[in-house]
């Protein structure tokens, strides 16, 4: 086991580092193969962990951190919710791996990529095992670093070297509430261990554990994208198309709800943080989807929908449902790395255009990719029997059994935002796909027709077939006990809410008519003809409501005024104020006189030799005046 | 020893102070400025010997003559100095040489 767990991380970490350090005297085949070599050989390593697997054990590597009380080894934890992670990433970012080689193909600098690829997969690994909260941490920042170098990957255009520096900058903020809450645990508790810090949760007073789990909360808002700290996840889309599938599905975005879920059973017995999740979660799922609806950018339309999806598992953790919050997780990799890749099909095919008003008729035109991408788009909507509509109901009916005003009320939008979750789902479908090849843009390649490399396609398959399929990991109660439930009802946090059958069947059925709603409504507005006028009206610049949720409810204008005018403001009264006025200012006056009495002296030095004398004889003078007047 | 010491110093510090007086007094001229030195050297000269015969010793004394030695030389090489900057410039007023002009 120990072997097993030594090789998913090291694996990683082994093809960043050759192909960060020989990468570029390597063959470029060879460092592909090694890039994909290595996650492919972790993926199969965690399937062995997985065979392996027998109850929740800690493996101990190597000391790492060890000063007085403060102890910090790596030292890895496998437990049902690290284990089904583990498997998840490794499978999915092998496969994006796999993607990246064909998408890349034309990249001249491909072992930067592929070598933060590694590394980003390295750091997701690390956190998701980790023991200890410091090295959870270290893994964590990785990730965040890891996303700064590749959302601003191609760094020569100043746009995306901003979006970079905005996601690090913004999830930052989530981090830095993350560490105070390490520290202020040890100080508390006298450890970081994870295990130990779960155990021990009760004997906090409820205020110590109220403001852990808000602290908590904002780290997992910044990684994961929520309200308030969501303004970043729409600009990474800057980044390659397979850097968003990997921040979006497969690690980054889901860490946030990985941390919560990590440490629900320290922070569940206080309901003010579960509250504060759980309307984070919900009012952040209700934000992005009204934003997406707005969207003309393929990209920025998904990447909404994974705020909006995040945030359906915030919700999912608030109601103190880790298990669903959990398979929501599983699935929403699997769909949403297809979605990903699947418009990563279409801009290639595209030559690298993401508007989606200058798309259309791709369904005839790239059919192995329109395919896979409606089953993603199925899953995303929650059309009943695939994933999502499963793992999204397991959420909502978890919510709905805690009751109360609050719970209620998130489960009404909850559903509401379901209806919109299809609703702009479809839009994008029958927009980018649905019509006739626009005039303005031919998908024309050299090689005649829409040419997507064979790899990319079939990538979307088995990718397709686990979000349809995906909800038979977790079935509802009433046709069998569900795998993900029995498995991880032996950790502590994970027993599931026991609902009636006929209460979920209700809930599903109200689920699925919702999404069944939602379908028809985009088909209303956007199915036919009406696709053309919708284009034609889209064509100007978006007014009125349409503009504010084009721009996420102006977000950023917000931000700009409250925080980013004034520490500008701040700034430049420093700068100009205080460096420039005081401290240069007073600086140059003192070298200014310096030099002035330097030159006064100097004059001195007229080269006459009288002068010289008469200086010298002074100065002698002086000096035995001086040795009279101390000796006598 | 008839004179004390005091005496002795006092007409050496005179001695000094007018050699000085001729150096400052006359300090266009190369030469004087020469012969103020020579001036103040024999003053120092003439504390020393006061100075070693009040404490016998004859330290004193080796340094007058060490003195001696050295003003000799150091005469014959600043009138040869003389002699060379007079033919560079036709004088000997010293504050035509201010090429050390800092």
């Amino acid at each position: 086991m120990k072997l097993y767990l030594s090789l998913i991380l090291l694996l990683p970490l082994m093809g960043s580092a050759v192909n960060a350090v020989v990468g570029r005297y390597l063959p470029r085949r060879a460092s592909e193969l090694l890039a994909c070599g290595v996650i492919w050989g972790a993926f199969v390593s965690s399937l062995f962990t997985a065979f392996a697997y027998r109850g929740a054990m800690r493996v101990d590597l190597i000391d790492w951190l060890s000063a007085f009380d403060f102890q910090a080894p790596v030292s890895l934890y496998l437990d049902p919710l690290s284990l089904v992670m583990i498997v998840m990433i490794t499978f999915v970012c092998a496969l994006i791996h796999t993607y990246s080689v064909a998408y890349m193909a034309d990249e001249e600098d491909y072992v930067r990529y592929f070598a933060l690829l590694n590394l980003f997969v390295f750091a997701m690994l690390v956190l998701v095992l980790a023991e200890n909260l410091p090295l959870l941490y270290l893994g964590w920042e990785g990730v965040g670093f890891c996303s700064y170098g590749l959302i601003g990957f191609w760094y020569s255009d100043e746009a995306n070297a901003t979006a970079g520096r905005k996601a690090f900058i913004v999830t930052r903020i989530g981090d830095t509430a993350f560490g105070i809450a390490i520290v202020w645990m040890f100080k508390l508790l006298g450890t970081v261990s994870i295990t130990a810090l779960n155990g021990m949760g009760s004997t906090l007073p409820m205020a110590a554990i109220t403001g852990l789990g808000l602290l908590l909360l904002i780290g997992a808002m910044g990684k994961s994208a929520q309200m308030p700290l969501m303004v970043w996840l729409p600009d990474a889309m800057a980044g390659p198309t397979p850097v968003s599938a990997l921040i979006h599905a497969a690690t980054m975005v889901t860490a946030g709800v990985y941390l919560l879920a990590r440490m629900f059973p320290l922070i569940s017995p206080s309901a003010t943080a579960m509250a504060a999740i759980a309307v984070t979660g919900g009012v952040t799922a209700f934000y992005a989807a009204t934003c997406a609806m707005a969207q003309r950018d393929l990209k920025r339309a998904l990447a909404y929908s994974t705020i909006s999806q995040i945030g359906y598992m915030m919700l999912g953790v608030g109601a103190g449902a880790v298990t669903a919050a959990t398979f929501h997780l599983l699935v929403h990799a699997f769909f949403k790395a297809l979605l990903f890749l699947g418009a990563g099909c279409v801009i290639a095919a595209m030559h690298h255009e993401q508007d989606m008003f200058r798309m259309g008729g791709l369904a005839k035109r790239l059919p192995l990719t329109f395919w896979p991408f409606l089953a993603g788009s199925a899953c995303l909507a929650g059309i009943p029997l695939t994933g999502g509509f499963f793992s999204k109901d397991s959420i909502l009916a978890a919510v709905w059994l805690k009751g109360g005003a609050l719970y209620g009320g998130l489960c009404f939008l909850g559903l509401l935002t379901a209806l919109l979750t299809s609703i702009y789902t479809f839009r994008m479908i029958y927009i980018v796909f649905g019509g006739e090849e626009s005039p303005g843009k031919h998908c024309e390649s050299a090689h005649g027709g829409c040419a997507v490399p064979r790899l990319m396609d079939g990538i979307l398959i088995p990718l397709a077939l686990l979000g349809i399929f995906g909800g038979l990991i977790n079935l509802p109660s009433y046709i069998g006990a569900g795998w993900l439930g029995g498995f991880f009802a032996t950790m502590p946090g994970g027993q599931g809410i026991e609902a009636s059958h006929s209460l979920e069947i209700s809930l599903q059925v109200l689920a699925g008519l919702l999404a069944l709603t939602g379908l028809g409504i985009a088909h209303y507005r956007y199915g036919g003809d009406r696709r053309r006028e919708v284009i034609a009206a889209g064509q100007g610049d978006a007014t009125g409501f349409e503009a504010f949720f084009l721009n996420g409810w102006r977000f950023d204008d917000l931000y700009r005024i409250i925080f980013i005018r004034p520490f500008e403001a701040l700034a430049v009264f420093f700068w100009q104020k205080i460096d420039e006025g005081m401290i240069d200012d007073s600086l140059d006056r003192l070298a200014s006189v310096i030099g002035r009495s330097g030159e006064g002296l100097g004059a001195w030095t007229s080269g006459r030799v009288s002068v010289y004398i008469v200086s010298f004889a002074a100065g002698a003078a002086l000096l035995i005046a001086y040795l009279a007047w101390t000796i006598s | 020893m008839i004179v004390p010491l005091t005496h002795v110093l006092i007409l050496a510090g005179i001695i000094f102070l007018m050699g000085l007086s001729c150096a400052i007094a006359w300090r266009s001229n190369l030469i004087m400025i020469l012969i103020g030195i020579e001036i103040m050297l024999n003053a120092a000269m003439l504390a020393f010997v006061g100075g070693g015969a009040y404490w016998k010793l004859v330290d004193g004394q080796v340094f007058s003559l060490v003195i001696m030695a050295l003003t000799s030389s150091e005469v014959s090489l600043a009138l040869s100095m003389v002699v060379y900057l007079h033919r560079r410039k036709r004088t000997v007023n010293s504050d035509e040489f201010s090429a050390m002009k800092g």
